[in-house]
């Protein structure tokens, strides 16, 4: 081991100079090569965002907004949408039409003025000058006739491309048209006048900002009044903590991350606006819906049992499995029992391990899960962390589906 | 008469010549600098000459300069070669400066603040040059500290240094032991992503079990029941600024002792019950200057070089996805240095385990000196206290080894299974499911029943046969369900399983075979199990993985599968019953799944 030592003070002296060098050669290669280091770093973790927000995706906007982004028919608006990335399904033959057109007035104009070098009375052209004219004026004319058929082809295509989207329209996969505009009285190509009246649909709610922009601030704060809009929606919620949802923002940039990495640029086609099965709609009327929908169940467990006993809420235990796997995601965590009490056997759990606590003495069992719903931090059972579930379940749920969801829990011996 | 109106320089040009002045100014800074060694008395000293000069000229920064002041003059040549100390304590001191060093470049990055540290963190390593290599080294530093400062009480324990009079040396080593410990622990929790929430998560709530007090421990340590910003603030502030100040205090004081009581001998270099480190004889005595200072500067140079080759090649500092108390990770342990409380842990009462027993054990150790006073620190003298230091050793190995998650923690073989194939980049590791490269996930379900290969069927056979079977009995369309209740698009459901295309994607083709390993190796809990891959299309670069197991239901009780007289796992029946009248066993299905983007570079 002693070897190690370098005895003479020269070596030494070297040694350490060598090593200090070395490591400062390291640190200048590690220096010069930081650019592309960087640059690969944030690649990999714009990637791993977008993992993230497809994960949140899947678990909380697929049931609304389609596995596949496509929307549902009057519940939410399709996100893998071309309308809502600004994309103009004739938007390449419109711009070869106007720049076709831009082309055909200024050969006019020159044959125009060529013509009128030729009829000029006071100062007619020599002979070789009217040859010449008239040679280009011939070639003019070809160019003229070449633009004309460009013009013809792009209508052509323009058409075409039209006529399926309409057809579309037709077999009412565009659910949103007629909402729209009223296309039955301009007798119009009902894509075409949308198009003219919606371009895009941040054009169509008017925001100012990019896109990015829209799609943070909607997940933010939700969609206040969707539910008048989407008639077979809830609405959208406000998803973000700053306004009282469950995600952080970092989780917000994610899914926001994830619905951008939809976007295809200039590779849209017609068969992504035809698979699109609910588009934007505009802004709410002001209309107030019909019934006032009914009144969260709170988390005032004594109160929630009275008001069942005197408005003889019954609870259904086949809605109250819907709700618990599907609606409410109960069973994200109430599944095996590692991080949250297993689903299967909660009844019997409750009725022999927790009503004999001497704290449960006169609860009866709807009492006991009402409770553990609405005020899950009151009691946690041993073994399990606290503070993991929610606690605005009371704020989310009406008295029916709470009393939907005890009933199926009591089914689960 | 001076040339200015006050005593200059220009006055010495005046009486000696430029070139004697400039020199002579020259000598004077140097030595004034370097408090009492002039130009030639450096030369002499690194060129291993006598001092020239008397008094010794080299004697002199020790007693007048402030850095050296506490430096001793002199060792003895005993105790400067590997043995005895194998250089744990200079590298302890050494680490200390590293740290903070590395520590002060990296807090002009950081803001202790649950929203935004995260995002510091992915600055320091995407916005910041060198920002990655400063954090690496400052992770690694960290690890090094622990275990270096753990191995210097070890050796001091085993040499029997701590005996009389560095008793109270010892009691300050191990108070520093202690603050190292959590000075690392501290830091643990800045970077505020999943790995350190939950690391920390688990220490501090050994604090909890404390008597009495433990509510209220809990609550000042996290300043919350859970740990949140005020959390994150209070480990900040401890890291930064109470831990180095008590370190630095105790780093003083135990520095200072050292010096007084002089650096001890190996045990067999002195009489028994004498203590001789002071008197060093003239023929052992090797100076500070030049040998130790060249010495230390060439250590100096090499450990750091070390550091900095470590950290290029072979370590990165970990970062996990951004702290959620929401989603409990599985195989979740404390930091390495706190696994043997972890450990401990499991053999029973928190109290007991979690605080009395760790209370004992430094209790114990700043007690040794006073307990063990036996005159003599020859080995073959200290037989029992080195059994004793021996057993230390092993316990802790063996209480670590049991604090890791895979000892005696229950959980599921299928959740397991699948964590270990998915499981997110964490300790320089990744599930293998994450490897596989983007162009080899190749869309379709493909089966791990396909590695039951007959030796006389192709691949394609075997799979057709697969499907015959799971299609019938109603195991592919539980899986569908699975699938479907687990969001995937209905568009890309398969109808079928595929071969698995092992020419195009050998990776894929070698994630199905250890998958089939990691069943085949549960054949009591997971009977007539297969599993599934199920590769969908998400977006453009961005593939859905789903990874199913499904499986005969079988009787557990306390965690154990209950066997019959056979030693066959006991199958849990359905009410149906097959076309032949036997029961058919409860078929359970388990899946979860990850999404990968082309440009997450697992596979790199």
């Amino acid at each position: 081991m002693n070897i190690l030592f370098i005895r003479s003070i020269e070596g030494r002296i070297l040694a350490g100079i060598t090593m200090f060098v070395g490591m400062m050669i390291l640190v200048g290669w590690v220096a010069i090569n930081e650019e592309a280091r960087m640059q690969s770093f944030v690649r990999q973790h714009t990637g791993r965002s977008i993992e993230r927000g497809a994960e949140l995706f899947a678990s909380l906007c697929s049931e609304c907004h389609g596995e596949e982004g496509y929307g549902a028919g009057d519940r939410a608006p399709g996100l893998n949408n071309p309308h809502l990335f600004g994309f103009d399904p004739v938007g390449l033959q419109t711009a070869a039409i106007t720049n076709a057109n831009r082309a055909l007035v200024r050969l006019n104009k020159e044959i125009d003025s060529l013509l009128a070098e030729l009829t000029d009375a006071q100062n007619p052209p020599t002979e070789e000058r009217q040859n010449e004219i008239l040679a280009a004026i011939a070639e003019l004319e070809a160019q003229v006739e070449e633009q004309d058929i460009a013009i013809n082809a792009a209508v052509t295509e323009r058409t075409a491309i039209l006529e399926t989207l309409d057809t579309a329209v037709e077999n009412d996969l565009f659910p949103l048209w007629d909402t729209i505009v009223d296309i039955e009285q301009t007798g119009d190509n009902e894509v075409e006048v949308f198009f003219n009246t919606n371009g895009t649909r941040l054009a169509q709610v008017g925001w100012a900002g990019d896109l990015h922009g829209y799609v943070v601030t909607t997940l933010i704060h939700g969609r206040p009044g969707s539910a008048r809009v989407y008639p077979n929606s809830t609405g959208m919620a406000a998803w973000s903590q700053t306004a009282g949802g469950p995600l952080r923002q970092d989780q917000i940039e994610d899914l926001a991350a994830y619905i951008l990495n939809w976007d295809k640029g200039e590779n849209w086609t017609t068969e992504d606006f035809i698979a699109v099965a609910q588009y934007g709609k505009p802004l709410a009327d002001g209309s107030l819906p019909s019934e006032p929908p009914p009144p969260p169940a709170g988390d005032n467990v004594l109160g929630i049992m009275q008001r069942w006993e005197l408005e003889e809420v019954v609870g259904s235990a086949v809605s109250g499995e819907m709700l618990y796997d599907q609606e409410f995601g109960c069973t994200d965590c109430h599944r095996d029992g590692a991080s949250a009490p297993d689903t299967i056997g909660t009844a019997t759990r409750i009725r022999n391990e927790r009503l004999t606590l001497p704290q449960f003495a006169d609860y009866t069992i709807e009492q006991y899960i009402v409770e553990s719903i609405t005020r899950p931090g009151d009691y946690v059972v041993d073994g399990y962390s606290s503070g993991l579930m929610p606690v605005n379940f009371g704020l989310r749920m009406t008295d029916q589906q709470l009393a939907d969801i005890v009933a199926y829990l009591l089914t689960q011996e | 008469m001076t040339i200015l109106p006050f005593p200059s320089f220009l006055d010495d040009v005046k009486e000696k010549g430029f070139k004697k002045a400039v020199f002579e100014g020259i000598d004077d800074s140097v030595e004034r600098l370097t408090a009492g060694l002039n130009v030639q008395d450096l030369r002499e000293a690194f060129r291993g000459e006598t001092a020239s000069r008397r008094p010794n000229p080299r004697l002199t920064p020790h007693a007048d300069g402030f850095w050296l002041h506490m430096r001793p003059s002199y060792f003895n040549r005993d105790v400067t070669g590997m043995y005895p100390s194998f250089r744990l304590g200079w590298l302890s001191s050494y680490f200390v400066w590293f740290e903070t060093i590395t520590g002060i470049l990296l807090m002009l990055w950081y803001t202790p603040s649950p929203e935004i540290a995260y995002g510091d963190m992915l600055t320091i390593l995407s916005n910041v040059p060198l920002g990655q290599l400063m954090r690496d080294m400052h992770r690694l530093g960290a690890e090094f500290m622990v275990a270096v400062v753990a191995m210097h009480m070890m050796r001091t324990w085993i040499t029997g240094s701590y005996k009389k009079p560095r008793q109270f040396t010892w009691f300050t080593g191990l108070l520093l032991l202690v603050i190292t410990g959590f000075l690392s622990f501290s830091g643990y929790l800045l970077p505020w992503d999943q790995l350190s929430l939950w690391a920390v998560t688990i220490g501090a709530s050994m604090a909890e079990a404390t008597p009495v007090v433990g509510d209220q421990v809990n609550l000042l340590l996290r300043g919350a029941p859970e740990l949140g910003a005020n959390g994150l603030l209070r480990f900040y502030l401890l890291h930064v600024l109470a831990l180095p100040a008590l370190l630095f205090v105790f780093f003083g004081v135990h520095y200072y002792k050292v010096v007084i009581h002089g650096h001890s001998l190996p045990p067999q270099k002195e009489n028994i019950g004498e203590d001789t480190a002071k008197r060093v004889p003239l023929d052992k005595r090797v100076y500070f200057i030049p040998d130790m200072l060249t010495y230390e500067m060439m250590w100096l140079g090499a450990t750091t070089f070390i550091i900095t080759v470590l950290c290029i090649w072979f370590y990165h500092a970990p970062l996990e996805n951004h702290a959620d108390p929401q989603v409990t990770p599985l195989g979740t342990t404390a930091p390495w240095y706190f696994l043997w409380i972890q450990g401990a842990l499991k053999l029973g009462d928190k109290f007991f385990w979690g605080v009395a027993f760790p209370t004992i054990a430094l209790g114990g150790l700043a007690l040794l000196p006073y307990l063990d006073v036996t005159p003599s620190r020859r080995y073959a003298h200290r037989r029992f206290m080195l059994t004793i230091a021996s057993l230390l050793i092993s316990v802790t190995t063996i209480l670590s080894y049991m604090g890791l998650a895979k000892f005696a923690v229950q959980t599921s073989a299928e959740t397991e299974i699948v964590h270990e194939l998915t499981f997110e980049p964490a300790h320089s590791k990744v599930g293998v499911g994450r490897t596989i490269p983007f162009d080899q996930m190749i869309v379709g379900a493909y089966t791990t029943a396909q590695m039951h290969h007959h030796d006389d069927m192709s691949a394609n056979d075997m799979i057709a046969e697969i499907n015959a079977e799971v299609l019938a009995n109603g195991q592919f369309a539980q899986m569908i369900q699975e699938l479907k209740d687990q969001h995937v698009g209905a568009n890309q459901l398969p109808l079928r399983f595929r071969t698995i295309p092992a020419a195009e994607a050998p990776t894929l083709m070698r994630v199905m075979e250890a998958f089939a390993h990691h069943l085949e190796a549960e054949p009591n809990e997971l009977p007539n199990v297969w599993g599934s891959l199920v590769i969908t299309d998400n977006q453009a670069g961005l593939k859905r993985l789903d990874w199913v197991v499904s499986w005969d239901s079988v009787l557990i009780e306390g965690g154990e599968v209950q066997l019959d007289d056979n030693d066959d796992p006991i199958l849990v029946y359905s009410d149906q019953v097959d076309a032949e009248g036997n029961p058919i066993p409860v078929r359970r299905i388990y899946s979860d799944h990850l999404f990968i983007h082309e440009a997450s570079a697992y596979f790199d």
